[in-house]
């Protein structure tokens, strides 16, 4: 049955105890090559997803095909087709990056050969060469992601989950970890299934994305396509005088539907689109409101999850997944 | 056996040998509690051996020697198994399940690491009980023997561990870990032969299977064999039982079902 290296995904189902249902009757589809975005708050059933389609957790309900393999009847042929990079990056710290890379080629059964070779050329690859005789306990949190991509590659895998990789990353090994995601998927054909809760990596990062929320999946496409879906332009105003907050709200209501802001400020999706702006500040100029900031935002894929939910994923309270 | 398993297997090995030679801290519990045992009971209750009806041609020091030593094997199983349990809080189980095909060879990977672990210390508790002048009677086939019932209680603890890691997930369980096992030893003749016990004592020393493994060995190594099969029967019969256990705690972690 393995004839790509895509993911495709039946009414998936995954029930803890008797009600919590952490992935509820979730379809999608993931081509050959293709960075797929899975976006969701903490504890929207992200980790579940992965954790069934690694096989580390059956799924109660539903089927699910990782290069071409069920999932729940074929473990060991998904598991020689997939990498995964996990949430916590599961390293020993007494192990060097090199003995992380042995262990890691033993388990998949390379040889002794290949076992440092290609180890040799994935520590280079991800710029921890010179780090690699040392012990990981000694390594920073974004040398250890660094690392845990390292190893997820180590047997070429043709399908690649990454669960939140990029968690606790400052900006600019994010922007490494991006960078290497994307040639994998460009240059090797990797498909990449990847979790996160970032909005802006799934929308650098991902040619399409699918937002879950309490276990459903509530919307799928490009970003491009989601965020066009929302279509009006938003306008955020911060007043000059914080006392001012309720008479800019009811100006800018003049102009459209509230949208999600920071808490000093007001927004608005416009009505007629960034035309309007001109308009919007001749009455607040009117009403004699002094504005200290105002930005016109594109759509965001917030606003296409605030959309769908009603909430908004930025500043979403840390919240638990189930345990598994 | 899949070479797959094996490779498996031989990754997790050479893991846990490289913890432990970087940090031999680790052998300590499993090397303290019968050194301790030997040096406290073969010197301070050597006037056992002149109690009427204790007729142990080794000696006290040997007679006490073979209880340490089945003791050293069967903890380092344990500690060694409690490292399944470490890795589950660590997440360190996720990338072995995931990256191995085969998970049977993650448990293989662990027993050969216990037994790994039990020749390095057992190795050391022979040094440390010769040099103190223990006497040796049996032949070099007789302490092949005494040491294969030994890795064969290495095996079964070792397998009793990664079934109760497997099903727990936690390091909470440690104690639990332990405690059927010292409950098993410690009702085996430890100080002085089955026939000069009485009582609730005698009969649980006579029930336990440790009893007759204790015997053999005794046997073994004053060179008088007595009980072997059953012996190597029981052993034998407790490492498949808990291997059975351990592989029922695997499927049913895998199953997701905590």
């Amino acid at each position: 049955m393995a004839t790509d290296n895509g993911i495709e995904v039946e009414g998936l189902v995954r029930v803890f105890g008797d009600e919590i249902r952490a992935v509820d009757g979730v379809d999608l589809s993931v081509a050959p090559g293709e960075i797929y975005g899975f976006l969701g708050p903490n504890g929207a059933g992200k980790s579940t997803m992965v954790l069934m389609l690694v096989t580390l957790l059956p799924p109660t309900a539903g089927r699910a095909t990782v290069a071409g393999f069920d999932v729940a009847k074929q473990g060991p042929e998904v598991r020689g087709q997939i990498g995964a990079a996990l949430q916590e990056s599961a390293l020993d710290d007494f192990l060097t990056g090199n003995e992380h890379m042995d262990l890691q080629g033993g388990l998949h059964g390379l040889s002794k050969n290949e076992r440092r070779t290609r180890g040799a050329e994935l520590m280079e690859r991800v710029g921890l060469s010179d780090a690699a005789g040392r012990k990981v306990g000694g390594y920073s949190g974004g040398m250890k992601r660094r690392l845990d991509l390292a190893l997820a590659l180590l047997h070429r895998p043709s399908v690649l989950f990454l669960d939140e990789p990029t968690t606790g990353l400052d900006p600019q090994s994010r922007s490494a970890l991006w960078a290497e995601v994307e040639r994998l998927s460009r240059e090797d054909g990797v498909t990449v299934f990847l979790t996160t809760q970032y909005l802006e990596e799934a929308d650098v990062l991902a040619d399409r994305v699918g937002i879950i929320d309490h276990g459903k999946l509530v919307a799928e496409g490009t970003p491009t396509a989601l965020k066009a879906g929302i279509g009006q332009v938003s306008l955020e105003a911060t007043p000059a005088n914080p006392n001012d907050r309720e008479k800019l709200a009811a100006v800018l209501a003049r102009f459209g539907e509230p949208a999600a802001a920071s808490p000093k400020s007001v927004a608005v999706r416009l009505v007629s689109g960034a035309e309007q702006l001109a308009e919007v500040v001749r009455a607040l100029d009117a009403e004699g409101i002094q504005v200290g900031d105002l930005q016109l935002h594109q759509p965001s894929l917030d606003d296409v999850f605030l959309q769908q939910t009603g909430r908004s994923l930025e500043g979403e309270e840390e919240e638990a997944e189930p345990a598994s | 056996m899949s070479g797959s398993t094996l490779s498996v297997a031989m990754a997790v090995l050479r893991r846990v040998m490289i913890q432990t030679f970087k940090n031999p801290a680790i052998i300590i519990p499993s090397l303290a509690f019968p050194l301790v045992f030997l040096i406290a009971f073969a010197g301070g209750l050597s006037t056992v051996a002149s109690v009427p009806g204790f007729s142990f041609k080794g000696g006290y020091t040997a007679f006490q020697f073979v209880f340490v030593f089945l003791q050293t094997g069967a903890f380092a199983g344990i500690f060694t198994g409690y490292r399944i349990a470490e890795d589950y809080e660590s997440g360190f189980v996720r990338r072995l399940l995931i990256a191995a095909p085969h998970s049977r060879g993650i448990v293989l990977g662990f027993v050969l690491s216990g037994l790994a672990r039990f020749a390095l210390t057992g190795v050391i508790l022979w040094a440390i009980a010769l040099l103190a002048g223990m006497t040796v009677l049996g032949s070099p086939v007789e302490i092949l023997a005494m040491w294969l019932l030994a890795a064969l209680l290495c095996i079964a603890s070792t397998l009793w561990v990664t079934g109760l890691a497997f099903r727990f997930q936690s390091v909470d369980i440690g104690s639990f870990m332990q405690t059927p096992v010292f409950i098993l030893l410690f009702l085996a003749p430890v100080y002085v032969p089955v026939a000069l016990l009485t009582g609730w004592l005698k009969i649980a020393a006579s029930a336990n299977p440790v009893t007759a493994i204790l015997d053999a060995s005794r046997g073994f190594i004053s060179g008088e064999q007595t009980k072997v099969a059953l012996a190597f029967a029981l052993a034998l019969g407790l490492a498949a039982l808990m291997g059975l256990w351990a592989a029922l705690q695997l499927r049913r972690a895998q199953r997701g079902v905590t």
